[in-house]
């Protein structure tokens, strides 16, 4: 048994408990021991990713690495069969950048919040708390541990914006709880569908007496099973119901006659069930990307939350969204994920063009950050959406590269906050003239968002596009003319942060007059080159030598893909028949 | 059954107790007799017994409802030590009848004969009668009293008479004899039994405080002194729940089609009328009234599902609620004392800065009530879901339950806002006797415990 993954996923939470107890005048003391604890993540996080074999891919029972399993609460419902919940986690290429990429942004965030001066024990551990419930989020392989940690990621989050934030912290809290609260609800709704329908094979094999308690994995016991089970040959009380999200991925898993099996042929609201399902858990974590039109949140959140809350929040919650999409929805409703390509690639496309539009109309520059990030995490959906082998590989690259950019970016931003205590675009001129590293960094964070190549977001852009071009061929998902409706966002991102660029950064250095007597404007001090530099580093690395992750990820991307594709096609008959019949 | 004949002795030596001068034993005397009791009870795990010709039997559906009623009671009245203080004149009075309406909520969980469930409610309810108008010198208690009383007299004469109409069709009051009587006619004897069902189903949903028989809640909470608010929304409200069940499961599980409707019904509408009214509050207090509300609709969520998991969803459900209420009521009594009465949100400004102890322990059963994970009050939810879901054809109850559940953050998260993001109107901080602070952290830690490791309890049944 290996511990690394559950190492990962307590170190901040060890640190948190060490914070805890310090007394709250010890505010360097603290600092240091989050710094310490983040470090120690993303160094096991780092370590993770080289000892990661990129060549294996995960699917089913079998693949994921470095796989922990225990069971956790379970009890009998006598003729109901039993109730599960298992502490799973394991590792494969969708989530090993995620973790990688929590790894590096954790210890950005600390860097960044080293200025913070209220109530300094309270944020840490806050700070802590959410980056275990995020890593556990990325790691868990049990839906109901996902779900757990999903939901407990609000809170922390919650406190962090509604205390740190600024003067509409308290709307732009509860504004960002309640709407990240009812997508998870509608997770938990489905979550609960699930549960009721999918059976864990080998736990039931042991039920059964095919294999002894404690067994492993036996390929013929569980492909006896799953073909019991489909002949309705297992009676209710040995089931043993699961939420393994591996198990849910498998429809020979599925129980004949259950809610969400693929030939139960309910309907509801003229809908299959399983379609239903698919959007309930679609809406929910859409809230999350965050995808038009449920995005209204996002802007609000960003604006109000000091600046490493917001990275945090662009850099790592909202892969939250895009992951669980990747992860548990696709993979677990492939029928209604083909079915439904247009509506999540057209919400994707809408994300794009609206949310780049809203950043050219912005005056705030953090906002302009805000909406740049709805617009690319628009082509997470569309190359999610056209179920191409390098449309999917593009949108786990777009949600990586969109970390490492959109940190900097928010970082950047703040270091202007800092100096002059406003933001506003039009208040700052010529700012290259006074401070030439600043603009510097400004510029490769705009360039490397925009898209230019030899930077990370060239790369998933790229790919995402090529998906989205090939799809009518390829997977039969996608209208050409959406994918290339989309290539208009490249080019309203680029007017925008060039605008912006120009507006703010060059001509002659004029600040606007009421700020001049707050603000200092200096150049960059080692702090912020120390959480700047590496990310520039990184947007270049990736951009430069894409195959660094590319090597990890497309093997089980692209199984992934496939499957989905396949199982997608099949069960779509089989929903749509049962439904006419 | 011993923990009926010990509660009515202590109850009797409670008031003996109160000639004397010092009113300080009288507290430690009733924990130690409450914890006395809780013990007695736990012999008869295991051990089911029928008493007085069947018409009682305590089995370990009676004593998992007893233990959690008892200890419930245990765990709130620690937080009546200001009454003390003040000298209350009445004091033995009031734990005498906290302790003698409680062999009421027993009999109502342990019940094999339908007299024996009326009497038990007569014995809760007049107990409460006179607890809500204990504060005679407030208007407001004394409205609250009138108002329960002649609610819940119209109401106990309803349920009376379905008492008696489902005698009139089956010729027995105990709940074996009906369950047989309505096996053989298909569950429907006649229009008479159908009357009679569902004027019980109405009874007792006026004690649990159900929609749309709850108008007397929010007005009876919020004039009641909050330590007997606290138990009326506590132990009243389980020992209801657990007689419904009771009730449906022993007697009329084959006419489940003849209430199923009703109760449906009535689950929908608790939930969305609970949920709502509680939004628009302003006075935390009446947002625990309509919160309580919006309880009891999962609660009888759990109930209509009527399978083999509902028992073990309501005990836990009931014991989760439970602990975040009396935390809940136990803090607003500390604030509104120290806040010259107001028992509004703005008295909890700043009080994650005047008592953060307080305020964690508030937060804590906020996020246990609104059902956030790692606290108890997530999986009694997902344990009443999953029994809901078992029948497929319910799923769009879950659906509701889970957007209420969504309005519920809402308003459970106003009074966090208040305590952590609003700046005190007043520095001075809240005291709290040290065994009180002990008690909340007690609780507190229980309720994270069961959020972590929710077997302890949810498969005792």
């Amino acid at each position: 048994m290996n511990f690394i993954l559950s190492s990962l996923i307590f170190t901040p939470l060890l640190a948190a408990l060490v914070v805890l107890l310090l007394p709250v005048r010890r505010q360097k003391a603290i600092k240091a021991v989050t710094l310490l604890g983040t470090l120690v993540q993303m160094v096991l996080a780092i370590l993770l990713y080289f000892r990661f074999d990129g060549s294996a891919f995960a699917n089913g029972q079998q693949g994921y690495q470095f796989v922990e399993k225990l069971h956790w609460i379970g009890f009998s419902l006598g003729t109901l069969g039993r109730f599960q919940i298992d502490y799973f986690v394991g590792v494969d290429g969708i989530s090993i950048s995620m973790v990688l990429l929590t790894g590096i942004i954790g210890v950005i965030g600390v860097i960044s919040s080293w200025t913070i001066t209220k109530n300094v024990k309270g944020y840490f551990l806050l700070y802590l708390l959410l980056l275990t419930s995020v890593t556990g989020c990325f790691l868990a392989l049990d839906f109901f541990l996902f779900y757990l940690f999903f939901e407990f990621m609000l809170l922390p989050m919650y406190f962090l914006i509604g205390l740190w934030g600024g003067p509409k912290r308290e709307y732009a809290a509860i504004k960002f709880f309640i709407y990240t609260l009812v997508g998870s609800l509608f997770i938990l709704i489905v979550m609960i569908g699930l549960y009721t329908s999918v059976i864990d094979p080998q736990a039931t094999a042991v039920q059964l007496g095919l294999i002894g308690a404690g067994g492993t994995a036996a390929p013929n016991a569980i492909l006896q099973v799953q073909q019991m089970l489909q002949q309705n040959m297992v009676s209710s009380a040995d089931m043993v119901r699961t939420f393994s999200i591996p198990a849910m991925m498998e429809p020979a898993n599925f129980i004949p006659g259950s809610l969400l099996h693929v030939l139960s042929g309910v309907e509801l609201w003229y809908l299959p069930i399983r379609f239903i399902a698919f959007l309930l858990l679609f809406a929910g974590f859409a809230i999350k990307v965050p995808s038009v039109p449920v995005h209204t949140w996002l802007p609000d959140a960003h604006v109000e939350a000091p600046t490493p809350v917001s990275v945090l929040l662009a850099a790592i919650l909202l892969k939250v969204g895009g992951y669980g999409l990747i992860r548990i929805v696709y993979p677990i409703f492939p029928d209604a994920g083909a079915y439904f390509s247009i509506l999540v690639g057209g919400l994707g496309v809408l994300s794009i063009i609206y949310g780049a539009l809203n950043a050219l109309a912005m005056n705030d520059l953090k906002k302009l950050v805000a909406y740049s990030s709805v617009s690319h995490m628009g082509f997470v959906l569309l190359g999610l959406a056209s179920l191409t082998t390098e449309g999917v590989n593009g949108a786990v690259y777009m949600m990586f590269s969109h970390g490492i950019i959109s940190a900097m970016l928010f970082l950047v931003v703040g270091v202007i906050y800092d100096r002059a205590h406003d933001r506003a675009i039009q208040n700052f001129r010529g700012l290259a003239k006074v401070m030439p590293a600043y603009t510097t960094f400004v510029i490769i964070a705009f360039f490397a968002s925009l898209g230019l190549p030899g930077f990370s977001g060239f790369i998933s852009e790229l790919l995402v596009l090529l998906g989205g071009f090939s799809a009518p061929e390829a997977t039969g998902m996608l209208p050409r003319w959406l994918t290339v409706v989309a290539v208009f966002g490249l080019l309203l991102s680029a007017a925008y942060y060039l605008w912006a660029l120009q507006r703010m950064f060059f001509g002659k250095y004029w600040i606007f007059p009421e700020l001049r007597a707050k603000a200092t404007i200096t150049d960059l001090n080692f702090r912020e080159y120390l959480m700047l530099a590496p990310l520039a580093v990184l947007a270049l690395l990736f951009g430069i030598l894409p195959n660094l992750l590319l090597d990890k990820i497309s093997v089980a991307v692209t199984g992934m893909t496939q499957l989905t594709l396949q199982n997608g096609q099949e069960q779509l008959e089989l929903v749509l028949s049962s439904l006419i019949r | 059954m011993t923990s009926i004949i010990l509660l009515s002795i202590f109850g009797i030596i409670n008031l003996f107790v109160g000639f004397m001068k010092s009113k300080r034993i009288l507290l430690p005397l009733s924990l130690l007799f409450l914890a006395v009791v809780f013990g007695a009870n736990l012999f008869s795990w295991n051990e089911a017994q029928s008493y007085f010709n069947h018409m009682l039997t305590i089995d370990n559906y009676a004593v998992a409802f007893t233990g959690i009623m008892v200890l419930a009671t245990l765990l709130l009245l620690p937080f009546s030590q200001h009454y003390i203080e003040e000298a209350n004149e009445n004091l033995a009075e009031f734990y005498s009848l906290l302790l003698f309406s409680l062999v009421g909520a027993i009999m109502m969980v342990s019940y094999e004969n339908m007299l024996m469930l009326f009497i038990g409610i007569e014995i809760l309810s007049i107990a409460m009668y006179v607890l809500a108008g204990s504060d005679k010198r407030r208007l407001r208690s004394n409205e609250a009293a009138l108002k329960y009383f002649l609610m819940g007299a119209f109401f106990t004469g309803v349920l009376l008479f379905g008492i008696v109409l489902i005698y009139g069709a089956t010729g027995s009051f105990y709940l074996t004899d009906i369950a047989a009587t309505a096996a053989v006619n298909d569950g429907t004897v006649n229009a008479m039994f159908t009357l009679g069902l569902l004027l019980l189903v109405i009874g007792i949903s006026f004690k649990i405080s159900a929609a749309p028989f709850h108008f007397w809640a929010p007005d009876v909470y919020e004039g009641t002194p909050t330590l007997f608010t606290s138990y009326m929304s506590t132990v009243v409200k389980i020992a209801g729940v657990a007689a419904f069940y009771k009730l449906m499961a022993a007697a009329f599980a084959a006419s489940y089609a003849a209430w199923f409707p009703t109760l449906i019904a009535i689950t929908v509408l608790t939930l969305v009328v609970g949920n709502i009214g509680a939004v628009v509050q302003t006075n935390f207090k009446r947002m625990l009234a309509y919160s309580s509300v919006s309880h009891a609709g999962y609660l009888l969520m759990a109930l209509v599902a009527f399978n083999e998991r509902s028992d073990a969803s309501i005990l836990f459900y009931s014991l989760s609620y439970a602990l975040a209420t009396i935390v809940a009521f136990a803090v607003l009594q500390y604030v509104s004392e120290q806040r010259n009465g107001d028992e509004t949100y703005a008295a909890f400004n700043g009080l994650g800065k005047t008592n953060p102890l307080l305020a964690f322990a508030m937060t804590v059963a906020m996020c246990s009530l609104s059902g956030i994970p790692l606290t108890a009050g997530f999986f009694g939810k997902l344990f009443v879901f999953t029994a809901v879901v078992q029948d497929a054809r319910l799923m769009w109850l879950v659906v509701v339950a889970v957007l209420m559940a969504a309005v519920g953050i809402y308003y459970y998260f106003k009074v966090v806002i208040a305590m952590y993001m609003q700046p005190a109107a007043d520095a001075a901080k809240i005291r709290i006797g040290s065994f009180a602070s002990f008690m909340l952290i007690f609780i507190t830690v229980f309720t994270i415990l069961l959020g972590i490791a929710p077997a302890l309890v949810s498969d005792l049944l």
